[in-house]
């Protein structure tokens, strides 16, 4: 699939510090990319280097295959951008937010105007298309934002904190609504955020970012793998499993570690074929076997053992959502 | 070799300018704490004002205007010396002294305006999606200019009008004639208003490109403002009394102080500047 961004060795720094440095990644075609990552962790300033509202210091990046510091327009003409705050004018309608945002795009009066409409239709702001934008709700100024985004049919998406001061309703919404965006004629799309459960939902691969360095890149169970050898499975057995089962299990081949759990016991395989074996093993063994889950880890296992790996490096203390990743998967066999 | 862009990409960039310029002036027009200082203002020096003075100079009986005529400099009070002596007065405040007003109303509108062209958009938090439209830096600095400058000249050309009506009405049982707007009066309004104006909104936009707020910006802008309104204030009646092509000389050297600000600014502005301190 042919890279539609790529950025390479990109950085760039203000008065107040290095926002980013040397940052090198491609997205695909089609792709959702989640850049993860705390505050000031340099998420905003990559997409406005990528959408070529700021220039770097150092190194390029391609969108489209045109180049944002030297055609910024051109790109900006492809480009869609939902900004952490919504930017809507609150003194204008609606509607009008959205018809002259189209007509500053270029877009045809009528054209603008009939696009405004079916948009209004589609993110549920009908109603409300011609009240000022003052009245409305934070979630509804998010729907609207994401309207105008979408104005002139964009092929790349950058969305920064779209959930941001969303209550989990609005939250749902939206994160259905760039669902549905993301799957459309093949867009790709950059989601910016630290909520980990939308980009967990949406993104094909995470980058995390801290203080302005790209950590991991890829896809979340390509990062566990350097991580983490092999995958956990959660083995139910209605109570602590025994030590000779707990011994049983650990001898037999693919199976690295036990670790004792209130209803079971976790259990590292070297991956899903050997988990029936473990079974099968326990319950000729004469313990009774409720349920057995091997699930890669989740976007989130993975953003937070990464976050305990570079609080480490830093010598930082871990949190403890990240202690208790790390502990489980690498220290509590 | 410089090859004429063409005709339909001018037209579209045309449109796209007018958009930026039709979404502020509906921005405008809503915000209460523009709009009446920026309408009562206007009304106050360019309509209650003269119709308050026109009444009280037509109510003297023979008033003694010589003194204030006589430390004019020169010969300039001539003109109105030659007039009759119950049409000295009035002549003298709505036809001379009440002209500074007319410059001080574009350029207090047009640098309210200003102010708020980009720190008003960094408040409202709107700026940064202004600034990842395709929007070339240029066409986006010169609407934002022309934002602030239409209603500027509009203000100050309806009140002109508005200012005639009243002058000529309220001296019309003294002087049975109308007498505003002379030549020079449509110089100054014409000309050297829209000059005044540029200029000052031309170092307001500047101004407001690197403060945070519209209030910062009106803060930082009236050191440059205020000194401006004070020469307009001191330099526009005299220039009522100057020969045409004088008066005509003084508004260009205002135009070509106030376009070269203009393109100082068009030089340097730039999306990263912005981008960087939203």
């Amino acid at each position: 699939m042919p890279a539609v961004i790529e950025a390479e060795d990109l950085t760039r720094s203000f008065p107040s510090g290095v926002a980013l440095d040397g940052l090198s990644l491609s997205v695909d075609r089609g792709e959702v990319l989640a850049l993860l990552g705390p505050n000031g962790a340099g998420k905003t300033t990559t997409v406005r280097l990528l959408n070529g509202i700021l220039r770097a210091d150092r190194g390029r990046a391609t969108v489209l295959g045109l180049d944002p510091a030297v055609d910024g327009d051109g790109v900006r003409r492809r480009t869609g951008v939902l900004t952490e705050h919504a930017g809507l004018d609150e003194r204008l309608t609606a509607r009008e937010n959205l018809e002259l945002t189209a007509r500053m795009r270029g877009i045809d009066r009528t054209v603008a105007a009939r696009r405004t409409t079916d948009l209004l239709e589609r993110f549920g702001m009908a109603d409300r298309a011609d009240l000022p934008v003052q009245g409305t709700s934070t979630g509804q100024r998010k729907r609207l934002a994401l309207a105008r985004a979408l104005l002139h049919d964009p092929d790349v998406l950058f969305l920064d904190e779209p959930t941001s001061g969303l209550d989990p309703a609005a939250t749902r919404d939206v994160v259905e609504l760039i669902g549905a965006l993301a799957s459309e004629h093949g867009r790709t799309v950059v989601l910016c955020t630290h909520f980990l459960g939308e980009a967990g939902r949406l993104a094909d691969r995470m980058a995390v970012l801290h203080r302005g360095v790209l950590h991991a890149f890829g896809r979340p169970e390509d990062i566990a793998a350097d991580l983490w050898d092999g995958l956990d499975a959660r083995l139910d057995v209605g109570g602590q499993l025994g030590e000779d089962a707990a011994r049983a299990v650990l001898g037999l081949p693919g199976v690295a570690g036990v670790a004792p759990l209130p209803e079971g016991a976790m259990v590292r395989v070297a991956d899903r074929e050997v988990l029936p074996v473990v079974v099968r093993t326990l319950v000729e063994a004469g313990v009774p076997v409720y349920g057995a889950d091997a699930r890669p880890p989740s976007l989130e296992d993975v953003y937070f053992a990464v976050e305990a790996r570079i609080a480490a490096t830093e010598g930082r203390e871990v949190t403890p959502r990240a202690a208790d990743l790390l502990g489980h998967r690498d220290g509590g066999w | 070799m410089v090859t004429p862009e063409p005709l339909a990409d001018r037209r579209a960039r045309w449109a796209v300018m007018r958009a930026i310029v039709a979404k502020d002036l509906i921005a405008v027009r809503r915000a209460k704490a523009v709009v009446i200082p920026m309408l009562a203002v206007p009304i106050l020096l360019m309509v209650l004002l003269p119709f308050g003075v026109g009444l009280a100079a037509r109510s003297q009986q023979n008033p003694d205007v010589g003194r204030i005529l006589g430390s004019m400099p020169g010969d300039l009070a001539e003109p109105i010396l030659s007039l009759p002596d119950h049409e000295q007065l009035i002549v003298l405040v709505n036809g001379y002294l009440l002209a500074p007003l007319f410059l001080i109303v574009p350029l207090m509108v047009s640098a309210v305006l200003a102010a708020d062209a980009f720190a008003g958009e960094k408040e409202r938090k709107t700026l940064e999606s202004l600034l990842h439209l395709p929007i070339p830096e240029r066409d986006l600095f010169l609407a934002k200019l022309a934002s602030a400058f239409i209603p500027a000249i509009a203000v100050s050309w309806i009140g002109f009008a508005a200012f005639c009506l009243v002058a000529n009405g309220v001296a019309w049982p003294v002087m049975h004639r109308v007498f505003v707007p002379t030549q020079l009066w449509m110089v100054m309004i014409f000309w050297v208003g829209p000059a005044v104006a540029t200029l000052g909104l031309a170092v307001m936009v500047r101004v407001s490109a690197r403060t945070k707020t519209a209030q910062e910006a009106n803060q930082l802008g009236g050191a440059v403002i205020l000194p401006l309104i004070f020469l307009s204030v001191g330099q526009s009646s005299g220039l009522l009394l100057v020969t045409l092509p004088i008066a005509l000389g003084i508004g260009a050297a205002v135009w070509v102080i106030a376009l070269l600000l203009v393109r100082g600014g068009l030089k340097r502005f730039t999306r990263d500047q912005l981008a960087a301190r939203v």
